[in-house]
């Protein structure tokens, strides 16, 4: 019967509008408000002050601020491992002695690459200079023309400003830009096979090695002299496609 | 029964329950451990009266990590502390081991009865109920049975003169 009335009560309170049962939780806090408050002041001033002991934790903001930090460290921990990888291995490829090996970005497009020109984000704070060899895909693309401290201007051997000395079936010349995405080599005696290697020629202080430039084309006659003829080169890399180059500073400061 | 001794104890626990321990987000339920205890060691009818004052208290506080609303504890603990009392003379509670997992289940069963009439009342029930509902058994299973000695002491009982009977 006790357990009847008792159980009828809890229902009461239960389906009773809770605005009007709240209240009774209301008057147990009015009236223990003062116990109340001093236990919690205990509660959390135990809980702070283990929150200050433990120097390992960081809050939630600052942890994920490091997690970021580590994964763009990780990120450029990569690139570079994989710029040192290609130098690296351009570097057991060619005997280029004590040269100093230059990753660069090449900025997108600032300058219509079919004019023979692109720009760098390396410069004078690299040791970069006039002159320097300029390589992409293991090949030369041509020279830096233009230095400033944070970038340079690389003049592409198809630039019809540009010459560079070659080599082609052992025969030293000096190959002209032709623009187009072509160079040319002007009074040829003979002909060459279509597809023959042009290699830059060494230059003393920026080249130690020749190395390939382009391949033969096509050749036409000279049109001064009937018996001599031009051959036209083109490069052996994409020029549209190219992202990254890397500049043979031969004789670095230290 | 000591009703003077019962009703400050009850007070004490019911402010404790609700300053010190209701910062923690999982804690042992220490209404619901005198409610075991006043069930395994009181008579039947104490055992009833005490259960809903009990279960009143609980309501008045809230429940730990779920606010409710007033007679959903009074309910479920009324319910399952009068099962207790009734089962109590039928099986002996006087190890630790049996207590610890007559506190675990009652804990359990009590709890989801509250947080299930609390739902018909239209109470939104989080996610993670079942979890700190667990937390919360395992807690008091564990913590329980160490409180009864100075419960027992502060209400006068001995609490080995109870056998099977």
């Amino acid at each position: 019967m006790l357990f009847t009335w008792l159980m009828l009560a809890g229902f009461i309170l239960l389906i009773a509008p809770s605005g009007w049962t709240n209240s009774f939780q209301f008057a147990f806090l009015r009236i223990f408000d003062w116990p109340l408050s001093i236990g919690e002041n205990i509660s959390l001033s135990v809980r702070a002050r283990r929150r200050v002991q433990n120097t390992d934790v960081v809050s939630r903001k600052q942890y994920r601020e490091l997690l970021n930090y580590c994964a763009n460290v990780e990120a450029s921990l990569r690139q570079e491992r994989q710029k040192v990888e290609k130098l690296s291995r351009l570097r057991d490829k060619f005997p280029l002695g004590n040269a100093r090996l230059i990753g660069a970005l090449v900025y997108p497009a600032p300058i219509d690459r079919s004019h023979g020109e692109v720009i760098i984000d390396k410069g004078k704070d690299h040791q970069l200079a006039e002159g320097q060899f300029v390589l992409a895909e293991n090949s030369i693309i041509g020279t830096v023309s233009d230095v400033s401290s944070g970038g340079a201007r690389v003049k592409l051997f198809t630039n019809p400003a540009s010459a560079v000395g070659v080599e082609i079936a052992g025969t030293k010349r000096l190959m002209h830009g032709a623009g187009g995405n072509l160079a040319k080599i002007p009074m040829m005696k003979y002909k060459p096979r279509i597809g023959t290697e042009v290699l830059a020629a060494r230059k003393a202080g920026f080249l130690s090695v020749p190395m390939i430039v382009g391949k033969v084309h096509h050749c036409q006659r000279n049109r001064e002299s009937a018996v001599l003829w031009d051959i036209i080169v083109e490069p052996v890399c994409d020029i549209e496609e190219l992202n990254d180059v890397t500049v043979i500073v031969m004789n670095p400061q230290k | 029964m000591r009703w003077f001794r019962f009703a400050v104890l009850i007070l004490f626990v019911t402010v404790l329950q609700a300053s010190v321990l209701a910062n923690l987000n999982i804690s042992p339920d220490l209404l619901l451990i005198l409610l075991v205890f006043f069930c395994i060691y009181c008579s039947s009818t104490d055992a009833i009266i005490t259960s809903f004052a009990i279960g009143f208290a609980a309501d008045l506080i809230s429940s730990p990590g779920l606010p409710m609303p007033m007679g959903p504890q009074m309910i479920s603990f009324g319910l399952f502390g009068t099962l207790l009392a009734h089962l109590r003379r039928v099986i002996s509670i006087r190890k630790m081991p049996y207590q610890a997992l007559v506190i675990f289940s009652t804990a359990l069963l009590a709890g989801g009865l509250a947080y299930f009439l609390a739902f018909l009342k239209g109470q939104t029930i989080t996610a993670n109920i079942w979890t700190v509902l667990l937390g919360v058994s395992i807690y008091s299973a564990i913590v329980g049975p160490f409180l009864f000695l100075p419960s027992a002491w502060w209400m006068h009982i001995r609490i080995n003169r109870f056998a099977r009977r």
